[in-house]
């Protein structure tokens, strides 16, 4: 297994974040990660990051503590935290000064796909941030990604451009975990939903079983939540 | 090494204006100096040796201010594009640290010079090797005596801060150290001017009592009470061993905090 949670529980003071949470992730998985707000998408993320420790229980990635192989992961926070100087040459600079495994010809490629604009960022819209962030943080060749929301606040052709570019950047030996309030639009991304409820896992289906079974994941979205 | 050079390129786009005004501004303290217009030798020397002082104290706080702007790299409780980054907490402090020094030592150094320009314009003719003291040696012992201590200080209270910051109040840790530090400083400068003079003092301005009594108005003051400075080496070390140890604590800070 590439990450694994086995039994965590996560409280931020007396809120409950996560409660009993296990779940492993194999290696190749486009994976879906949903559910509404506060249900506990972004406190599992961090926790496989390496960002938070868990309350109790235990997380694995690459077999050792997320902490340990943070290098290895490649992350996408859900906060806008660029630079506002930086431009996407000095984003560049950055990445490939200090991530070994940063490939600055795909990084070039993902910029033009994602048509992010030559400037600094805050010259940049929103969605132009977004795409610049998600082009250093899918330049980077690593087997682990962990993607917070990134397709929050973006246009819908530019979302369109993500899809695509994760679509074609996605190798069958890297896996996708990707927490996203678009749904309906993401959905043929995935090859397994996970679905959050109140810091517990209410689904965990293949995304092409339930396929088969006629149901779109917003289906499947609707059905648990209600 | 590759990771060092690129961080201290960050440091450099995200702190150059503040090193390059603090440069700019020995411009300001030149005319500044040039301004003082009075007859008395004695009284003009002293005007503009309390005007460099300001320089110097202000520079200090200003490396101070540089340094420490460690809330500006936290965003909602994170840090920006450095969280996860694979250096060493010790680089991202050691990065911050070696920014300030590469500013520090030009800054010093010209008021250093600036001191050598006010003693000129008095009549004294200094020699080369007294130029060197005043323009090298007295900013390198003030920077290794005095700002070192104060921006390792710095960098420790506000990674101090900043990490109590992402879970609750930064100000109370913060607080805490305020007012601990004097006594912690008092106690070991108490320490320092004790041992002061266990090893040879370094000797300075040896033949400045000759070079006044050269000069007009030096013929007619009492130059008795002039002699070598006379500098000890214990507080340069001491609060050098100091500044290592705080940056060492604000680097393991680091390390656990975003480590």
């Amino acid at each position: 297994m590439l990450a694994k949670l086995d039994d965590v529980t996560k409280l931020y003071g007396k809120n409950e974040a996560l409660r009993d949470f296990t779940i492993a992730f194999p290696k190749g998985e486009v994976v879906g990660v949903l559910g509404l707000n506060g249900s506990g998408k972004s406190t599992m993320l961090k926790l496989l990051a390496g960002l938070l420790f868990p309350t109790s229980g235990r997380v694995t990635v690459f077999g050792g503590m997320p902490r340990v192989n943070r290098a290895r992961v490649g992350y996408l926070g859900e906060n806008d935290a660029l630079y506002t100087w930086m431009t996407p040459a000095d984003a560049e600079r950055f990445m490939s000064g200090l991530y070994d495994d940063f490939d600055a010809v795909r990084y070039r490629e993902l910029l033009d796909v994602l048509e992010v604009p030559r400037r600094k960022t805050k010259a940049m819209s929103k969605g132009e941030r977004g795409r610049l962030r998600l082009a250093m943080a899918l330049a980077r060749d690593v087997k682990l990604y962990l993607l917070d929301e990134p397709l929050a606040g973006i246009d819908l052709l530019s979302r369109e451009k993500i899809m695509t570019s994760l679509v074609r950047e996605w190798h069958t030996d890297e896996t996708i975990l990707l927490s996203t309030h678009e749904v309906a639009e993401a959905e043929s991304l995935f090859d397994r939903v996970l679905l959050l409820r109140q810091g517990r896992l209410a689904l965990d289906a293949n995304a092409e079983a339930l396929r088969a079974e006629g149901k779109s994941v917003v289906v499947a979205f609707r059905e648990v939540l209600s | 090494m590759r990771g060092f050079m690129t961080l201290l390129w960050l440091e450099y786009r995200r702190s150059r204006v503040w090193g390059v005004a603090l440069i700019g501004s020995l411009a300001f303290w030149a005319w500044g100096l040039n301004q003082v217009n009075v007859r008395d030798i004695a009284e003009q020397l002293g005007i503009r040796a309390v005007l460099l002082g300001i320089a110097a104290a202000l520079g200090g706080l200003v490396l101070s201010f540089m340094i420490g702007r460690i809330r500006s790299e936290t965003r909602q409780g994170q840090y920006q594009i450095l969280l996860l980054t694979p250096p060493a907490g010790y680089v991202h402090v050691a990065v911050r640290y070696v920014f300030a020094l590469v500013v520090a030592v030009p800054y010093f150094t010209g008021i250093g010079g600036l001191v050598w320009w006010i003693v000129g314009q008095t009549g004294l003719s200094l020699d080369a090797g007294t130029v060197a003291q005043l323009v090298l040696v007295c900013p390198l012992y003030a920077i290794g005596a005095l700002l070192i201590p104060l921006l390792s200080w710095t960098l420790l209270l506000m990674i101090f801060v900043s990490a109590y910051r992402i879970s609750g109040s930064g100000w109370i840790p913060g607080t805490v150290m305020v007012l601990g530090s004097p006594f912690v400083l008092r106690w070991y400068s108490d320490w320092l001017i004790h041992i002061s003079y266990t090893l040879p003092g370094w000797r300075l301005f040896e033949g400045v009592r000759a070079l006044i009594a050269s000069t007009t108005w030096g013929a007619e003051i009492d130059t008795s009470g002039v002699t070598a400075l006379v500098l000890p080496q214990e507080p340069l070390w001491g609060m050098f061993l100091l500044a290592v140890v705080m940056l060492v604590i604000a680097g393991r800070i680091w390390q656990e905090v975003e480590g």
